[in-house]
């Protein structure tokens, strides 16, 4: 929502290019720190020496460095502490370590710990500034990389509201002349007129139906949509699909029938997306069904997940078709599903979104007498360690 | 109604505000309309209409959103009632926005394109409602100014 405050944040994390390639120098032995110092200053860098660990660690987040000379052997805080330390408040300072050979090993853990390399002593000062150098552009590379993961982020996101609101204008505002006209001279239009305008709404209707299904599916690819950390209850969101989807059932004459285990805890994943799910495969249920035809939604823990079944006795999905049914854009094909308007993209919605909350979406059907959905959700972990009962 | 309540549209598309301010005129009602936040904001001040409907994205892309804070720090403002139509409700399945959400003090949030038997409706409730109680009723949102 708000670009600029993203853009201002971008820059200030990537320092101009050209500017002075900063490094510390930890170490308590103060001959190692003046020759260190001479060495890389000669070599243009802008130095800072510490002989303590801590002195060093409070002074990165004033200034930052790009490249951390850490010594491993040191009394008070050692070089490991420091590494430990800095990576919690500087995740992109390049770290390097300097070991005498007997501490070969501890250089090891030290690259466990986050350090990117290691100079062992004694060194020339042709090796120092191998290793310096080497770190600087790490740093470099590693900044260059996150720079452009935000810009591709950023245009990503300008091009999905840019769509959303150029596609999307010209469609609602004629959409929204058809509806006031059919709205207001409802008595007065003639049967030809009226029936060709409300075909025309339908099919405006359609394409932002399209257009908005693409775009919720965009946004959860971006990983920005689905929340596993938020908790959902699911007969409140079934209540509000069988709700929504009651006109349409009505009509075509199908019962929906609700049946949930009242001792179903909550689930793992935000509202919006469970919602998504439930609304998509109820909708699918009843316009996929015959007249008379039945839709059956259940739910029960099952483990430590939930088992949501949407049953239909509706016209079944042919068995060359099941392959592809969760791909985008697809649809089923056949005399019957012609005249059922759809995106072909709601089951690829609710496919991403079962994943994405670590649930899976499986399909069973068989032509002329029905289909059942199965979606597993993981249950939300409570404190009792519990969403266990079944 | 004795007299014609008046209705501000605030939305940068003309065919919308076009549409739905035949709509509204046609229930009776005397329409307004300004182009952006800040023409809605000075006619909203001046008018002091019974009823403001909001658009979101304005130029300015969440321009509506300022507009309605602006709006509410308008002493004379503060508690009309003002309807927020927008088709990123319909869009954006987390961007949940409801007047119970509580931080924006908008009366009602609804759809674009807007239902016109709905907004008919919610527009006759909202203004009956702040006449009746000669105040409306202030959200949550609104409450920490």
């Amino acid at each position: 929502m708000t670009a600029q405050v993203m853009d201002a944040g971008m820059r200030t994390a990537v320092p101009p290019a050209g500017e002075a390639r900063r490094v510390f120098v930890i170490d308590d032995d103060d001959i190692m720190l003046v020759s260190c110092r001479r060495i890389l200053e000669k070599a243009g860098y802008e130095v800072e020496t510490f002989s303590h660990g801590a002195e060093g660690i409070r002074r990165i987040p004033e200034a930052p460095p790009q490249l951390l000379l850490v010594d491993l052997k040191m009394p008070e805080l050692d070089g490991l502490q420091v590494i430990e330390r800095v990576r919690e408040i500087d995740e992109d300072v390049v770290i390097a370590v300097i070991t005498g050979y007997a501490t070969i090993s501890t250089a090891v853990d030290a690259m466990k710990a986050g350090a990117y390399d290691f100079l062992p002593k004694p060194f020339t000062p042709d090796e120092l500034r191998l290793i310096v150098n080497r770190g600087c552009e790490r740093w470099r590379l590693a900044m260059e990389s996150k720079r452009l993961r935000r810009e591709k982020e950023e245009a990503e996101r300008r091009f999905v509201t840019f769509v959303s609101h150029q596609l999307k204008s010209p469609l609602v505002a004629a959409k929204q002349y058809l509806d006031v006209l059919l709205y207001t001279h409802k008595g007065e239009l003639s049967p030809r007129t009226s029936e060709w305008l409300v075909r025309a709404q339908v099919r405006l209707g359609e394409m932002l139906n399209l257009i908005q299904d693409w775009l919720a599916l965009a946004r959860i690819e971006r990983g920005t949509v689905c929340d596993r950390t938020a908790t959902t209850d699911l007969p409140g969101i079934v209540r509000q699909a069988v709700d929504a989807v009651a006109p349409q059932a009505e009509a075509a004459g199908v019962t929906v029938e609700v049946e949930i285990a009242p001792s179903l805890p909550l689930l793992g994943g935000d509202e919006a997306s469970l919602a998504t799910i439930v609304t998509n495969l109820v909708s699918n249920a009843v316009k996929y069904n015959r007249v008379g035809g039945r839709v059956t939604i259940r739910a029960a823990a099952e483990g430590t997940m939930a088992l949501l079944e949407v049953v239909d006795t509706g016209i079944g999905i042919p068995d060359q078709a099941i392959p592809h049914l969760f791909e985008e854009f697809y649809r089923v094909r056949t005399d019957q599903t012609r005249h059922i308007a759809g995106t072909g993209l709601g089951l690829a919605i609710c496919k991403r979104i079962a994943h994405d909350l670590g649930g899976s979406i499986e399909v069973a059907s068989r032509v002329g007498e029905g289909t059942r959905f199965a979606v597993r959700i993981p249950l939300a972990a409570t404190a009792a360690g519990g969403g266990v009962r079944a | 109604m004795s007299e014609p309540k008046s209705v501000l549209i605030i939305d940068d598309d003309p065919d919308f505000v076009h549409a739905v301010g035949e709509l509204l005129a046609s229930s009776g009602y005397q329409v307004s309309t300004a182009s952006n936040g800040r023409e809605g904001l000075d006619l909203a001040k001046r008018l002091q209409p019974d009823l403001i409907l909001l658009d979101v994205m304005m130029s300015e892309r969440t321009e509506g959103f300022f507009t309605l804070e602006q709006i509410r720090d308008v002493p004379a403002l503060a508690e009309t009632p003002v309807i927020v139509i927008s088709s990123i409700y319909s869009d954006h399945p987390v961007f949940k926005v409801s007047p119970e959400a509580g931080w924006l003090p908008a009366s009602l949030f609804l759809p674009k394109p807007v239902d016109p038997a709905r907004l008919i409706a919610e527009s006759a409730r909202l203004i009956a409602a702040s006449a009746a109680t000669g105040a409306h009723v202030p959200q949550a949102g609104s409450s920490g100014r």
